[in-house]
């Protein structure tokens, strides 16, 4: 199951990270952000490859617009499995999920689509025009959307 | 990598090192003889890898060999008493050769021949005696001067090796000879590749003998043997160096080892064997460049004995052996990259190093729970005492295998050693030595967060080991990078960490620096007590000790408060803090209220700065810097007049500083660099707090400058969030009240010196000095290069360099300056005039100021005239072409485009080279001291003639020069303008002729008509001529004859004509017929055509 879903902007700085765990106390949280953090590196050097393949051959530039916005398993560690989605304007979506708990195995499909749904919230919530783009997401009812994505799909 | 020596854990050098197929070399006298020293060497020293897998071993005379177990020949009663021995490995690689070889001096052709050969058989024999036993290969090795052939085409020495050969007993493929002159290292590089297949041979024989020994064991009893002889097996197929054997062996040997029946006296020995072969079958995949299984096997080891922990109060010893299987593997993984395995981001070193690290954690926590009573070594006899023949036996119960311990109470004596021992080891510093090596691994892997969460780890590790030092400064590098992408969550833990670390070791700048970052609004502090931060900052500021953080180590506080006694009235007292970089609970926004002032505006800087923890500051004195082109100045920001500044927490104050500029600011840009406060309470120490402003703008806000104007911000505070910062104005001159008149008579003429009145009026209060005024030319798009063609002066004709420049001096209020200036153009354009008019000026508050103004002035250019030309023979018929000697007229037209009346005062052709004067002088023009006005035009002709046909037709019949000036100018001097007149073609007659007749003739009266042929050529020309008559003459004379034209000489001719009608007639004409080379035949009728009369004017009779 998910535990967790961060919403990471193109500066890298965290715009909305939620998760439901089973104790919220600060090192659940802590490790939680560590988690994400350190998973920006593996979705840094998937972008920085992707974007190097694209200079290299103009045939390319092509398919960079039909590129998959979904980026699929970023790295798992024993715990926990990281995926990862990078929306057009670079903000990355990182998804976690337990690998211990009971029903771990999650198809990529389910994964590819829960993020998909994701990416939708994230556009409805800045769509708010009294949202700021670059500031946290602090919308109740986006953090209430999400975590029921996270209980209901994945 | 280095652990601790007390670490039970670590490989032994004899599993770690790759074996070498030992080679013992004897005879050689490294000491005393330089020969066997050069030899020894080149086998020993300088092994590259591309030589052979093989150690050399120099044996002495005293060697001994280990001495050979006395031959089993049943297994039926033998019950092994452990798994792996621990002298089996060191005797294979340090004290069994494979091969010995015995090296002698000997040359085939040796006087003492026979006595040599007796000896050299001896030392044969005594080392054959040596290794009784053991299947130790022999072989000799015949150190020759190399001045003797080889044998085989030697038939001495082939003869005589045959007989050492028999002599020594051994085969003639075990007899070498190394010459010791030349080439030396390739006979030792051949002779290492012969004693390694003399070796690998060998090998191959003892894993023979190993096999054998297979029949007579038995699963019940043996399964020890099972594992040992497969390991065995391996370990010569390593030596061997023949791999993948090797690595079936210890896959077989790893394999038997899992079917052993586990119990808690053995999972020691077991758990210590399973380490060593997964080690060994590691390190052959990743050899065999296998990466992927190596990790595989990690892995499925791992998972094997994961679950295998042994009695519950020895837990650590599993913990720290599933750490030292990583960091052994991470140790393997960094070698065969540094070998060329490319690893990835996901897969490298880095992850084992990082697992090592985390079980040495549980390794510790696990310590915690179950050694809390170990307080004491056991007393005597201590249990850790003796000899272990096995790797990981216990040396209380060596070589037992009950499962039942035989003894409690020694059992008890040695848990309780080895939880002592534990209790004592330096986790923190093996866990630091482990994630050091992960993180320079994550570094490698492009994994900057992981390092950097690795790094926070490090420095926990530190601060539980009390290293509060160490700790402080990786975590107040790691919060430059957390605060950066504004992961507040995490910049805060390690914040919290920071400032624990910054109390415990009493760094008052550090301590302050965090204590102020952590009253931001981002940070999260423990218990949500910032009000404790703040008093702590004023406590250090009144030179009191703060309050100790929450959770502290107990047992460092007593040391933290000595050392805050020691430096709380020391040195720092100025606490500089740097705030652009950190976040903090003060915030500051600077903007000047224009982007541009004049040079006597009062400069105006507004300042905004909010406080956002709650609590009222008061800052001693705030300082504004700001820095021109020339200068740096602090103004001190004043609060009602008084430089003490209060800021109240949630409030956005503002402040106006207000100054005059420098003098020699002017055209420069001003900056803001700096806002500090600085708080000071009447006591010793100060705290300023710089805000900075980066030219850079390395602090970028955190929403889009263009958006700012969309938050909502409390009209009470400023609209604070609002604000864009205008950091940069730029300081121009002061406006000028100068005025400027021009006075000309435009438009310019083409070429002509233009003179232009110019009047300067001060309009200024007081009287001006230093006034100067700059002339140049301004580039405009239809004039883009005025410099080229466009020159100005002080006078007539004298050209100067621009700028041109008056120097005026003192002009007094209310009056004028004016002078002239001369422009000259060549080109037909406007010329953009610009006059920068620079003063100074002196003001009661700012003397000697200085004002520039530019004024500019068009000055149109056109032409005066425009001249065009007609070519007309003598007659001023119109003609295209002429001929060579034959005059012709050249008439230029003026035609006079200046509005203003011109002079013209004279004119002249200049004729090209292939063209002179018709005339033997220059004549002169026609149309001198001519007045002429606008539309008119001049006519002017000049007579001139080729004097040959040059290779091109001219382009230009040649310059044509016209001296003029304005007329309204009476004394000005002239100008002259020369105009190219364009082209006639020039043609070549072999004859010319002239033709004498009247114009105008009487009716009825008879005129000669003579006509004389001139050759122009050096050859006589023959014509044959007829006379063309008309009804309206008779005439008398040769109506058809042919005639020779001379050379260089003349020919005439004579008629008589007579009209016989009024009005316009025409003559009789000449025709002429080239008689020979008719060549030129069209070119003579032309000029037959051309030069008799077309026409005559007959007038009637005069009665």
């Amino acid at each position: 199951m998910a535990v967790c879903v961060a919403v990471i902007g193109k500066d890298n700085s965290p715009l909305y990270i939620g998760g439901i765990g089973n104790d919220p106390n600060a090192d659940n949280e802590l490790s939680r952000q560590w988690l994400v953090h350190t998973a920006l590196d593996a979705l840094e050097e998937r972008l920085s490859t992707t974007n190097n393949s694209n200079t290299n051959s103009s045939t390319n530039t092509a398919r960079a617009d039909l590129r998959d916005l979904y980026l699929g398993l970023l790295y798992s560690t024993d715990t926990h499995k990281i995926y990862g989605y990078v929306t057009n304007t670079r903000i990355k979506l990182v998804l976690v999920t337990s690998s211990t708990s009971p029903g771990s195995n999650i198809r990529d499909a389910e994964v590819r689509t829960a993020l998909r749904r994701l990416h939708a919230l994230y556009a409805d919530a800045i769509c708010n025009p009294f949202h700021l783009p670059g500031d946290q997401i602090t919308s109740l009812k986006f953090d209430k959307q999400v975590k029921s994505l996270m209980l209901n799909n994945v | 990598m280095t652990a601790q020596p007390s670490d039970s854990t670590e490989f032994p050098l004899e599993i770690t090192l790759k074996p070498l197929a030992l080679i013992g070399l004897s005879g050689l006298d490294t000491i005393n003889n330089a020969i066997h020293k050069t030899i020894w060497d080149a086998f020993s020293n300088n092994r590259r890898p591309d030589r052979a897998s093989v150690q050399f071993k120099l044996l002495h005379n005293t060697f001994e060999f280990p001495v050979i177990k006395p031959k089993r020949n049943s297994y039926e009663w033998y019950i092994p008493k452990g798994i792996l021995k621990k002298n089996w490995i060191p005797k294979r690689v340090a004290l069994i050769p494979a091969v010995v070889v015995i090296f002698y001096d000997m040359e085939w052709n040796d006087p003492q021949w026979n006595e040599k050969i007796i000896e050299c058989a001896s030392r044969v024999q005594s080392i054959r005696a040596a290794v009784e036993g053991h299947a130790t290969r022999v072989a000799v090795v015949v150190v020759q001067s190399g001045l003797s052939p080889p044998p085989s085409e030697y038939m001495l020495g082939a003869e005589r090796a045959q007989v050492l050969c028999s002599a020594c007993e051994i085969q003639s493929k075990s007899l070498f000879v190394l010459p010791h002159s030349d080439h030396l290292m390739g006979y030792i590089v051949r002779l290492e590749n012969a004693f390694y297949d003399i070796a690998q041979n060998y090998y191959h024989h003892e894993t023979k003998n190993i096999k054998q020994h297979r029949d007579h064991l038995n699963k019940t009893t043996h399964q020890y043997l099972f594992v040992r002889h497969q390991f065995k097996l391996g370990f010569l197929n390593e030596l061997k160096q023949d791999l993948s054997t090797a690595h079936k062996h210890y896959m077989h040997a790893y394999n038997n080892l899992l079917e052993t029946r586990q119990v808690d006296t053995n999972i020691h020995e077991i758990r210590t064997v399973a380490g060593y072969i997964n080690y060994k079958l590691c390190k052959l995949l990743f050899a065999l460049n296998l990466a992927r299984d190596a990790i595989a096997q990690l892995k499925s080891h791992i998972d094997r004995y994961k679950n295998r922990i042994g009695p519950t109060e020895l837990l650590f010893e599993h913990y720290a052996w599933i750490a030292r299987q990583y960091s052994a593997f991470g140790e393997l993984f960094d070698e065969a990259i540094s070998l060329g395995l490319p690893a990835i981001q996901s897969q490298h070193p880095g992850f084992y190093y990082q697992h090592a690290a985390q079980f040495t954690v549980m390794r510790r926590q696990a310590m915690r729970s179950v050694c809390c009573e170990a307080l004491q070594y056991p007393p005597p006899p201590d249990p850790m005492e003796g000899i272990v023949e096995f790797y990981g036996q216990r040396p209380w119960r060596p070589g037992r295998l009950s499962a039942d311990p035989h003894d409690p109470q020694k059992e008890q004596a040695a848990v309780l050693a080895l939880q002592y021992n534990e209790r004592v080891f330096n986790h923190s510093a093996m866990i630091i030595s482990f994630l050091s090596s992960a993180i320079t691994q994550f570094k490698t892997f492009h994994s900057p967060r992981m390092r950097k969460q690795l790094v926070v780890e490090m420095a926990n590790e530190y601060y539980y080991c009390a290293d509060y030092g160490k700790a402080l400064t990786l975590l107040t590098h790691m919060l430059w990078d957390y605060r950066r992408e504004k992961w507040w969550f995490l910049a805060s833990h390690v914040l919290n960490r920071a400032l624990q670390c910054a109390y415990l070791s009493a760094k008052i700048q550090d301590y302050i620096q965090l204590s102020i970052e952590a009253l931001s609004k981002h940070i999260q502090v423990p218990n949500n007590d910032k009000d404790r931060i703040f008093r702590n900052i004023m406590s250090v500021l009144n030179l009191n000790i703060p309050a100790p953080e929450p959770d502290l180590p107990v047992s460092s506080q007593s040391r933290a408060l000595e050392l805050w006694q020691l430096a709380i009235e020391k040195e720092p007292l100025t606490i500089v803090i740097d705030m652009v970089n950190i976040s903090s609970f003060l915030e500051v926004k600077t903007k000047f209220k224009q982007a541009k002032y004049r040079m006597d505006d009062t400069i105006e800087v507004e300042l905004f700065v909010r406080l956002t923890f709650n609590t009222t500051l008061l800052a001693k004195a705030a300082l504004l810097t700001i820095a021109s082109k020339v200068e740096t100045i602090e103004i001190p920001i004043l609060d009602s007049g008084m430089t003490n500044v209060k800021l109240e927490g949630g409030k956005v104050r503002r402040f106006l500083c207000q100054f005059k500029t420098n003098p020699h600011d002017i055209g420069s840009d001003m900056s803001i660099k700096n806002v500090s406060f600085i708080l000071d309470h009447e006591r010793r120490r100060k705290i300023i707090m710089n805000f900075k402003v980066e030219d850079s703008k390395s602090l970028e806000p955190t929403v889009h400058p263009e958006l700012l104007h969309f938050i909502l911000s409390p009209k009470s505070d400023y609209e604070f969030d609002c604000i864009v910062p205008l950091n940069t104005t730029s300081i121009t001159s002061r406006e000028c009240r100068l005025s400027i008149e021009i006075e000309n008579a435009v438009p310019a003429l083409q070429g002509e010196w233009f003179p232009t009145t110019f009047t300067v009026v001060n309009n200024e209060e007081s009287s001006v000095y230093d006034l100067a005024i700059a002339l140049s030319l301004l580039s405009s798009p239809d004039n883009p290069n005025p410099d080229s063609v466009t020159e100005l002066s002080y006078a007539h004709g004298e050209s100067q360099p621009q700028p041109l420049k008056f120097q005026v001096g003192t002009v007094d209020e209310a009056s004028a300056y004016t002078n002239l200036f001369y422009l000259k153009t060549n080109r037909t354009a406007t010329a953009t005039v610009q006059l920068r008019v620079s003063y100074k000026i002196d003001f009661q508050e700012m003397p000697k100021l200085e004002c520039v103004k530019d004024f500019t002035t068009k000055i149109t250019v056109i032409k005066p005239f425009e001249v065009t030309t007609n070519f007309v023979d003598m007659g001023f018929m119109p003609i295209t072409k002429c001929f060579v000697d034959d005059p012709f007229i050249v008439m230029p037209e003026i035609k006079i485009l200046s509005p203003w009346d011109l002079l013209i005062l004279d004119t002249e052709l200049e004729t090209v080279e292939c063209l002179k004067y018709g005339d033997d002088k220059k004549p002169s023009s026609c149309i001198r001291n001519l007045q002429v006005a606008e539309r008119n035009v001049a006519s002017d002709a000049i007579c001139v003639q080729a004097r040959y046909k040059p290779k091109d037709p001219p382009t230009r019949v040649g310059l044509y020069n016209i001296m003029w000036r304005r007329e309204s100018s009476t004394s000005g001097p002239c100008v002259m303008s020369s105009s190219a007149l364009s082209g006639i073609a020039i043609e070549e007659c072999p004859i010319s002729i002239e033709v004498n007749y009247p114009e105008v003739v009487e009716l009825m009266t008879s005129v000669p008509l003579k006509c004389r042929l001139i050759g122009r050529t050096d050859v006589p020309i023959r014509l044959s001529l007829t006379v063309e008559g008309t009804d309206t003459y008779i005439f008398s004379g040769y109506k058809k004859f042919s005639v020779t034209v001379p050379p260089k000489d003349k020919f005439e001719l004579c008629y008589n004509i007579l009209p016989l009608v009024t009005g316009n007639t025409v003559p009789p004409r000449l025709k002429a017929v080239v008689l020979g080379d008719n060549t030129r035949q069209e070119i003579v009728t032309e000029i037959f055509e051309k030069h008799f009369p077309r026409n005559i004017f007959v007038m009637p009779k005069y009665k």
